[in-house]
């Protein structure tokens, strides 16, 4: 039965973008069973704590920039978030991480792309051409090629440095493979059994490679979440107009 | 050859990038010691704009590792 599932043709980045899809599918399940039995007089405990944290800080966030122009999208912001870490820090299982695969990125950025072009349309209606013709109507081939910087930059951003960071670790492993199997050159190869291999390879590379994982998946990985939910708020802020983010703001802070 | 070279021009716009990296920490480093109380919002401010100007290398990485291993 498996058999012709599994000769798809299907990238193994994508395999790994499904299963970060189904963790989160499954914690987002267990917090609202959690979510829907609490008491709401008692302090929260364990994960629903760290979920209520997490949607107060990405409510924050968002309130700035957004305000309550678009209902809910604190939600969205913590969505794109939190798949984007699991995505990153998924490369430390050994399976590859998902953003390797140029089309995560780029449907992640088109999500943004999307959003600025709807947004902008939703606020200023048939206005919303007049971005195309912006101080005069000559401008029109270059506001044509401009309006993909954001994808661009956005896409190349995220593929760029996971697969730096891939590539990098890739190079210092075989390296110290090849050291290792030099300098432990007088250990026997087995050559059958369960312990059948070049035993002499492993000993350098373990300790070198945590520390680079450490630095490109998970420190790398948070700021590049960091910076692409920053920007994604930024450029959907900016086609909002000024009064209504104003507006709600100050009716807060009156409230 | 051909290609190993042009790999190696492609990663010379590192350069300006680490310029502007430490343009950044520069100023950053003259708002702390000028306001130290701003040090964290600073330091947290100071990282994000790291990485966007980060940005400009990777993407001359991405260009010289396309060269190396893909062209």
């Amino acid at each position: 039965m498996f058999d012709n599932f599994f000769s798809l043709d299907i990238p193994g980045e994508v395999l790994s973008s499904l299963i970060v899809i189904l963790i989160i599918v499954i914690l987002s399940i267990i917090i609202a069973i959690q979510a829907h039995f609490q008491n709401p007089l008692k302090k929260p405990k364990g994960l629903l704590h760290l979920a209520e944290i997490g949607v107060k800080f990405f409510d924050n966030f968002t309130e700035e920039l957004v305000g309550q122009a678009i209902p809910n999208f604190g939600g969205f912001i913590m969505g794109v978030a939190v798949y984007l870490f699991l995505a990153f820090i998924f490369g430390l299982t050994g399976l590859p991480s998902p953003v390797t695969y140029m089309a995560v990125p780029l449907s992640l950025g088109l999500t943004t792309f999307l959003l600025i072009h709807l947004v902008s349309a939703k606020f200023t209606k048939w206005k919303y051409f007049k971005r195309y013709v912006d101080p005069f109507p000559v401008f029109l081939p270059i506001n044509l090629i401009s309006m993909w910087a954001p994808l661009l930059s956005l896409t190349l951003r995220l593929f760029g440095n996971a697969v730096a960071g891939w590539v990098l670790l890739t190079i210092v492993e075989s390296a110290l493979r090849d050291l290792s199997a030099n300098i432990f050159s007088f250990m026997p190869v087995v050559e059958s059994g369960i312990a059948a291999g070049n035993w002499n390879e492993i000993f350098l590379s373990p300790i070198p490679t945590a520390i680079l994982h450490a630095y490109f998946d998970l420190f790398s990985g948070l700021i590049q979440t960091l910076v692409f939910i920053f920007l994604t708020t930024i450029f959907i802020g900016q086609e909002i107009p000024e009064e209504l983010t104003i507006n709600t703001l100050t009716n807060e802070r009156r409230n | 050859m051909n290609t190993a070279m042009a790999a190696a021009i492609a990663i010379l716009g590192v350069m300006p990038s680490a310029l502007g990296e430490g343009l950044v920490c520069a100023h950053v480093i003259d708002g702390m010691s000028r306001n130290p109380e701003m040090f964290s919002k600073l330091r947290s401010t100071m990282i994000v704009a790291c990485a966007l100007v980060e940005t400009t290398a990777i993407y001359s990485l991405l260009i010289a590792i396309l060269i190396l291993f893909v062209a």
